[in-house]
């Protein structure tokens, strides 16, 4: 087990070290330079090659890569070219908003994803067949788009809701939630399909199975041949899904983000690609990565949980 | 005599694979199967439209995508406006139908760019497994953990607002996906491959690729590819949507959507058609996708229903025996005249009688696809979908089980018929211990607690022959050997203190070795404690063995029956003759195939019975009279032999040995009517 967890985290680090030189590598393939950047478009060829050696661009890849992995090490992620800010501290105050959003919209989709999916392999006939031609649907429509017609419903027609804007949840927990109500359903619709067919698949396939005709003849209920037994054996592909769903859900972020104002992580992604802020995309990637390789060492974690032969392995 | 050898393994019906549904046979010829699927047919038909409409969208397009128009702003659908105008008045069908070509054709590129490394990649590696597979593996997955959203807009940031080469670059990020699935289809291709190794010898890698295992993998590409597809169109939308993409005058899927976004108070419907095309345009692509998915599977089922439905449902062959057979007292369970069929189906299984008096072991023998794991499964219940008992009766110590509830049969299930089963080591849920798995029948079993049902549990362990009762207790069920997994079973089915035990080819899936351990488990457990059981077994080694009588099956019924010796030493039904091969006292040095082959033939499936004899097909003596109905006659003391010819052939002395058998049909070639009369009473 420990060996396993040491292997694991040796992938995370060496995860995050080719983010970082493919992102470090991709600016400097670009044919702007930080100086230009950041002293806009007035800024004489001299200024900007001046500006450009200040920032030690001119200095050999290999040295600039170095600077760039110590500054990491000490958690430093360096200035915005735009407007000098903190971006280590910028993205911390961000990195919740996006966080919340995302560990939410997974939470969901899991819930209600499984009990659809299981009561589809379960049931079967017609609501099963509604289920999964409904997921099969839901799955495929685009998140901006179905956000955009829950604002429309929800919260123009029916005032349920605010449309936009973020109140922090340390400032008031009840509107912290309904803040982020619109964009976790936006997320979830999506999700929760995508959950409720590989649950559905998998439960489905574990039903079948030899095992589970054991526990029938040996008279076992079936209640618990279904949420005991075989649940646990079709849990783990659907854990493995929710994974996957947290770090789509954590990167599509910026789409819904930006419908619904929210000043998350993506936020500050779009606005970095559309200036140009070199730091600060660097920035985004590298927390990202670190959060997508954090979330996949704790669903192996989990995996290994449920399934003996992963832990033994 | 000798131990008879396991007999072939016909294969046409497996218990777990029942017929379930009876179609027509298709008549629609020529149609792609994953046309037929409504899904998959919309999809594509949605698809061309929308690929056609968007690429030739200059030529027909009522409006200049540029042409505004103030006084009609926000208008809903007209005959000038199909699909009504933008807050500009610009029409929206042009600029929607302008927009497609961009979404679609880098899509495109992004496929041609994920599958030109990931293809390649996945063929390298399946053929190079070792080094060069867990190097580019590894690589791959470091791919898959990148964030692929955050990536895309620094590449944006860095490139600019290139979408086509943003398209590639995505392309590049899930080659690292296609690489995985492929990888996994390409190494499954070359195993089946191997097998075949003469027909490839000689070839060079590249050909072998191209000629054997890319055609192999056609389907589950244009799965992913279709399902990709879908998934490039939402980036390049989504990209779009956030300003990323053809600027404003230039028309965009994405943008479009964004401007309804703040236009929802004045102009609502300009949400519809934007959102709806794209949408739609994702659906079709994951329908085609799961259509293109569900095609193997369904062409292969599509083709042995059509098998079965040639010929319509057969009357019963064999006019039932006059008088039911009496049931002994000691008899613990009585079947009578038993029917199981697919729900509005073929029957599987049909006039079936069987009687196991306490204490004995009654063998179910005959090749594979004869019904006999059906007729030992119906006997607890537990039938899969779609197959049911549809006639007879199954008398269990004087209950009738056939008819009782679901949850009444739940209460004999385990306390009074167990069952072990053909696969030890998937028959074990293997997410729990050992000592969950026992512990929890014998807790509901025996009503005992915890502590105790443990110290009951390592004893059923001893019992059943393992000595480190403790340490299998805490072990996994991937850490059992089979046989050791069997053992497990065996107790398992033993803690209900059963007084029926149904074992379903319990040694097939065994080393030799170990089978001879476990048969004589079982024959120490019927002796001990006055077990009864029902074996299926296609060994007749197994039978001789173990049994006190026999049940010999075939295509559904039982063709001979009564005591082991009886049946063993003198078989009167041509199968059984068979089976045993031409001579039962070969020398256990005999060759298999010989012996075999004297068996030509497969077991006809459910559906396709022959009116008569269903074995008339194969019978070496098969006459005409023997494809017309006829009972079932007594014989071996209290048993039966199926065969309309057994006082002929008893008279002649025939037994299954090529040489009389070619001289039998020489002679009914000749003068068949004096054999007949001969057998004539
Ligand atoms: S002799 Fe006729 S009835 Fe007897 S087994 Fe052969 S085919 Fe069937």
């Amino acid at each position: 087990m420990l060996a396993f967890v040491a292997r694991r985290l040796a992938f995370a680090v060496v995860t995050v070290l080719v983010a970082v030189l493919i992102s470090f590598l991709l600016v400097h393939a670009s044919d702007t330079t930080p100086g230009a950047v950041r002293l806009g478009a007035g800024a004489t060829a001299a200024d900007i090659a001046a500006e450009n050696a200040r920032l030690g661009w001119d200095d050999p890849l290999w040295q600039q890569f170095g600077d760039y992995l110590a500054q990491l090490v000490r958690l430093d992620l360096g200035t915005s070219l735009i407007d000098g800010r903190d971006i280590e501290a910028d993205l911390a105050s961000r990195l919740p908003v996006t966080a919340s959003i995302a560990v939410l919209a997974t939470l969901l989709s899991g819930v209600v994803g499984v009990l659809l999916g299981v009561t589809a392999a379960v049931r079967g006939g017609r609501l099963g067949k509604a289920i999964s031609t409904g997921s099969g649907i839901a799955l495929s429509l685009p998140q901006f788009w179905v956000g955009v017609l829950l604002v429309y419903v929800l919260s123009l027609q029916a005032g349920l809701l605010p449309a936009t804007g973020y109140v922090p949840f340390s400032t008031d927990p009840g509107r912290w939630l309904q803040s982020v109500a619109l964009p976790v359903l936006a997320l979830t619709i999506g999700g929760a399909a995508i959950v409720a067919r590989t649950s559905a698949a998998s439960m489905r396939e574990v039903l079948g199975a030899e095992h589970i005709r054991t526990l029938r003849a040996t008279g076992t209920p079936e209640w618990r041949i279904r949420y005991v037994h075989a649940l646990r054996s079709a849990a783990v592909p659907v854990v493995a899904v929710l994974g996957i769903q947290f770090i789509a859900l954590f990167g599509g972020s910026v789409i819904i983000e930006n419908l619904f104002a929210l000043p998350g992580l993506g936020q500050a992604s779009q606005a970095a690609a559309s200036s140009g802020d070199f730091p600060a995309l660097v920035g985004v990637v590298v927390v990202a990565t670190v959060v997508v390789v954090l979330v996949n060492l704790l669903l192996d974690l989990v995996t290994a949980a449920l399934d003996p032969k992963v832990r033994a392995a | 005599m000798s131990a008879p050898q396991p007999l072939p393994d016909a294969d046409l019906l497996t218990p777990d694979e029942p017929a379930t549904e009876v179609a027509p046979p298709s008549r629609r010829r020529g149609v792609p199967a994953f046309l037929r699927r409504p899904g998959g047919a919309l999809g594509a038909a949605w698809l061309v439209v929308v690929v056609l409409a968007s690429l030739t969208a200059p030529l027909w397009v009522p409006y200049d995508v540029t042409a505004q128009d103030l006084g009609d702003r926000l208008s809903l659908p007209s005959a000038d406006h199909l699909l009504g105008t933008d807050p500009l008045g610009r029409d929206l069908l042009s600029r929607i139908a302008t927009a497609g070509s961009l979404p679609l054709l880098s899509s495109a590129l992004m496929l041609v760019v994920a599958f030109g490394i990931g293809l390649p990649l996945a063929l390298v590696a399946a053929e190079r497994p070792g080094r060069t597979e867990r190097l580019i593996s590894r690589a791959t997955e470091v791919l898959l953990a990148l964030p692929a959203t955050v990536l895309l807009l620094a590449v944006i940031g860095i490139v600019g607002n290139d979408i086509p080469l943003v398209m590639a670059v995505f392309g590049v990020l899930l080659s690292a996906a296609v690489y995985r699935v492929m990888l996994g289809v390409a190494q499954s291709v070359r195993q089946r491959l191997y097998v075949d190794a003469a027909r490839v010898d000689g070839l060079g890698s590249v050909r072998v690729n191209v000629r054997h295992v890319l055609p192999a993998m056609g389907t589950v590409i244009a799965v992913q590819a279709a399902q990709l597809f879908g998934i490039g169109i939402l980036v390049v939308a989504g990209l779009a949507f956030l300003g990323f993409g053809p600027g404003e005058p230039d028309p965009s899927w994405g943008f479009m959507i964004n401007d309804a976004s703040s236009h929802l108070f004045d102009g609502p419907w300009l949400l519809v058609p934007s959102g709806l095309v794209l949408a739609l345009t994702v659906v079709a692509a994951n329908e085609l996708a799961d259509a293109l998915a569900a095609r193997g599977g369904a062409g292969a089922r599509r083709r042995s229903r059509r098998a079965r439905t040639t010929t319509p449902a057969p009357a019963p062959s064999a006019v039932p025996a006059a008088d039911p057979a009496p049931v002994p007292d000691d008899a613990v369970l009585a079947v009578r005249d038993l029917r199981v069929s697919v729900v509005d189906g073929p029957d599987l299984v049909t006039g079936v009688s069987l009687t196991v008096r306490r204490g004995t072991v009654l063998g179910l023998v005959g090749e594979s696809g004869c019904g006999k794991s059906m007729t030992a499964r119906s006997l607890l219940g537990l039938l899969p979908d779609g197959v049911e008992v549809s006639g007879g009766s199954i008398s269990f110590q004087g209950t009738d089980l056939v008819g009782l509830a679901e949850g009444e049969l739940r209460g004999y299930r385990g306390s009074r018929i167990a069952l072990i089963s053909q696969e030890p080591m998937v028959a074990l849920d293997p997410a729990f211990s050992v000592a969950t798995q026992l512990t929890g029948p014998i807790r509901r079993h025996r009503g005992v607690g915890r502590r105790e049902a443990r110290t009951i549990a390592a004893q059923l362990l001893r019992n059943v022959g393992i000595v480190d009762a403790d340490r299998i207790l805490g072990s996994y069920p991937h850490q059992l050997s089979g046989g050791m997994a069997q053992r497990v079973c065996i107790a398992l089915a033993l803690t209900g203190e059963p007084d029926l035990l149904v074992a379903d080819e319990p040694t097939t899936a065994l080393d030799v070795t170990v089978q001879a351990e476990i048969l004589s488990l079982l024959r120490a457990l019927v002796r001990d404690t006055g077990l009864s059981v029902v074996l299926v077994t296609h060994d007749l080694g197994v039978v001789a063995d173990l049994c006190d009588d026999v049940a010999v099956m075939y295509a559904g019924e039982v063709v001979e029956a009564g005591a082991t010796t009886a049946v063993l030493d003198e078989p009167r039904h041509p199968y059984t003759m068979a089976l045993l091969g031409a001579d039962p006292h070969v020398p256990d040095g005999e060759p298999v195939p010989e012996r075999l082959a004297s068996i030509a033939g497969t077991v006809p499936s459910p559906g396709t019975w022959p009116v008569g004899c269903r074995f008339a097909g194969r019978c070496l003596f098969a006459t005409d009279e023997c494809r017309t109905p006829f009972p079932a006659v007594p014989a071996h003391g209290g048993g039966l032999v199926r065969c309309v010819r057994v006082e002929d052939l008893a008279l002649h002395r025939i037994s299954w040995t090529p040489e009389e058998a070619g001289a039998e049909i020489a002679a009914v070639d000749v003068v068949p009517t004096e054999i007949t009369a001969g057998g004539a009473r």
